[in-house]
């Protein structure tokens, strides 16, 4: 079993830190292996930033994401620039608050204008990485919790884990739904 | 690719992290260096777990003070390690000479990054193959290791430390940006192991530290064993040379370190090192029609994924054909006697590496009666396991 996850965004997005973040949850509380890669720009903020995730129960040769089977966008320009390396029927997330464009058949979540009405902007990888914890398969709520507990300083631990927390609940709610229709 | 053991404690780290943890585990209580991206993780980690060791940090005014400082602190007694890339390790190059003719045992890290000058910062290269084999100017040999996944840069680095304290001799972990950056689940072991100092035969320079009551003298210019000098000598100074650089390729055996898979029948046979060895391993199980399994599961959702999860599955049965693969863990000194006895019975050989085509000449050396191909790439992107599969059909004239 091997599972292709991609993240693409800005830099500054906290994108790499949301792939880490899931990377270190199937990896040490879930017990797959793991590879965990990524590539930006030499700016610190606001270039093209991607971040890529291999998950398997076997042991990982090639470490990187040709075409994936999870694309998680944060915003249209990565959203546009790596939809096309999808694979047939993968499962998408996107940030709806920014990625509004030729999403039909995508998980949406409005993930910035959550962590706005929060009043913690920079919190919005955790609104997807909650959102995408709840979506993808052999992985739990706590696991990736107690990572974001390790990763974060006391102060902020907190308003992270409730932004993780309210990501999750929203796609939680959108599956409901989903399945109420169905 | 990747060695465990229960005993030991997980983590997921960044191979730049693992570096510096195998460097602490090995001893290492003396670090210099100048930020640099790709390889800055190490030393922002030295910075505090140097500290919280014993050991000492110093950021430096640039690589040459780095490279000079852990010369010196390696003869002050303290095992010591940089780590730079690219235009960092260009600068350095005039302290390896120092260190291999004065024959101190210090570690060097070389995250590559793209070249030549500040090229690309933020990706990755192969480019500083022969740079760590032949960047000082001089007749010397050197130890130069390529690790291709996160624990192979702890372990590689724990290595780099005996090897420089068994020959004396500066040892270089030739990493790349992918396997620096790249986190990784890995196992390591607490504490610390210990590496002894001990007095070698072979050495010719002085061997005795600084402050242990002895008269240490640390000499550039060619020197007998108290440190004097012999340069103006030309009969000691060829027996010097000679001395220095056979303590290395005498002892290629115990140095030299390959990893085969799927060798014994392989007609076709990638040569590969660094990260590019794991997209070589995926492509030669990609030939082979091994296909990774499947996790059944109760949910749909996880069924879906899971069933999407599965690689795409090859539309030819390439089983018939025989790949196999040579990891090089160790470039240089050059691994000639494994390589050949590897690959003997390949017909084929395809050396996929992110430059222009630089080790594929050490290796068309030594099989002149075989096809040897070059498969460069630069840019800064690895080989994915399909450009080699298609290489691979290519030199085996099949088509799809």
């Amino acid at each position: 079993m091997r599972i292709n996850i991609r993240f693409a965004g800005a830099g500054g997005q906290g994108v790499i830190l949301a792939s880490v973040l899931l990377a270190k949850g199937y990896g040490l509380g879930e017990n797959y292996n793991i590879s965990q890669t990524q590539s930006y720009g030499p700016e610190a903020r606001g270039g093209a930033c991607k971040a890529e995730v291999v998950i398997s129960d076997e042991t990982i040769d090639y470490m990187k994401v040709d075409t994936a089977d999870v694309f998680v966008a944060m915003n249209q320009i990565g959203f546009n620039k790596y939809i096309d390396t999808v694979k047939k029927d993968a499962v998408i997330l996107v940030n709806s608050t920014l990625v509004d464009e030729d999403t039909n058949g995508c998980y949406a979540i409005p993930a910035t204008q959550i962590a706005e009405d929060m009043g913690k902007p920079f919190t919005v990888n955790m609104v997807m990485l909650g959102a995408l914890t709840k979506l993808l398969p052999k992985i739990h709520f706590d696991t990736v919790e107690d990572e974001i507990r390790k990763v974060f300083a006391a102060n902020v631990a907190d308003s992270n884990i409730e932004a993780y927390r309210r990501g999750y609940d929203s796609i939680a709610e959108a599956l409901a739904d989903e399945r109420k229709m169905a | 690719m990747e060695r465990r053991s229960l005993r030991k404690k997980e983590l997921v780290l960044q191979g730049n992290e693992a570096c510096a943890k195998g460097a602490i585990y090995a001893g290492c209580r003396f670090f210099a260096g100048y930020p640099i991206t790709p390889s800055t993780e190490i030393i922002e980690m030295m910075s505090a777990e140097m500290q919280k060791s014993g050991g000492a940090f110093i950021q430096m005014e640039d690589e040459i003070g780095s490279a000079c400082a852990i010369i010196g602190a390696r003869w002050g007694g303290k095992k010591a390690m940089t780590a730079t890339s690219g235009p960092g390790y260009t600068l350095m190059q005039e302290a390896i000479g120092f260190a291999a003719v004065t024959e101190t045992p210090i570690v060097i890290v070389n995250v590559q990054r793209g070249g030549p000058s500040t090229g690309q910062p933020t990706l990755s290269s192969q480019q500083d193959i022969y740079q760590a084999r032949y960047g000082s100017h001089g007749d010397y040999e050197i130890i130069v290791l390529t690790p291709s996944s996160v624990q192979e840069m702890f372990d590689f680095t724990v290595r780099a430390f005996e090897l420089a304290e068994q020959f004396r001799t500066p040892v270089i972990v030739l990493a790349d940006e992918v396997v620096g950056h790249m986190r990784e689940k890995i196992a390591v072991e607490g504490g610390s192991k210990i590496i002894e100092s001990v007095k070698h035969q072979y050495v010719v320079s002085p061997q005795a530290d600084f402050f242990q009551g002895k008269n240490t003298m640390v000499e550039g210019q060619l020197h007998d064993e108290q440190g004097r000098r012999i340069g103006h000598l030309a009969k000691r100074s060829g027996e010097f040379i000679n001395d220095i650089n056979r303590k290395i390729s005498d002892n290629t055996d115990i140095i030299a370190s390959i990893d085969t898979y799927f060798m014994e029948d392989a007609d076709v046979a990638i040569v590969a090192y660094g990260s590019v060895a794991r997209p070589s391993l995926n492509a030669v199980k990609l030939a082979r029609g091994v296909k990774d399994g499947r996790i059944a599961s109760k949910l749909r959702i996880v069924k879906d994924l899971f069933r999407k999860g599965v690689q795409e599955t090859l539309h030819t049965d390439y089983s018939h054909l025989k790949v196999g693969l040579v990891k090089i863990n160790t470039v240089w000194p050059f691994p000639e006697k494994l390589l050949k006895e590897a690959a003997k019975n390949a017909d084929i050989i395809i050396v996929p590496e992110m430059n222009v085509g630089k080790y594929f000449r050490e290796i068309e050396r030594v099989f002149k009666d075989k096809a040897v191909i070059s498969m460069p790439k630069c840019g800064g992107d690895i080989h994915t396991p399909k450009e080699i599969l298609d290489k691979i059909l290519e030199e085996a004239g099949i088509n799809e």
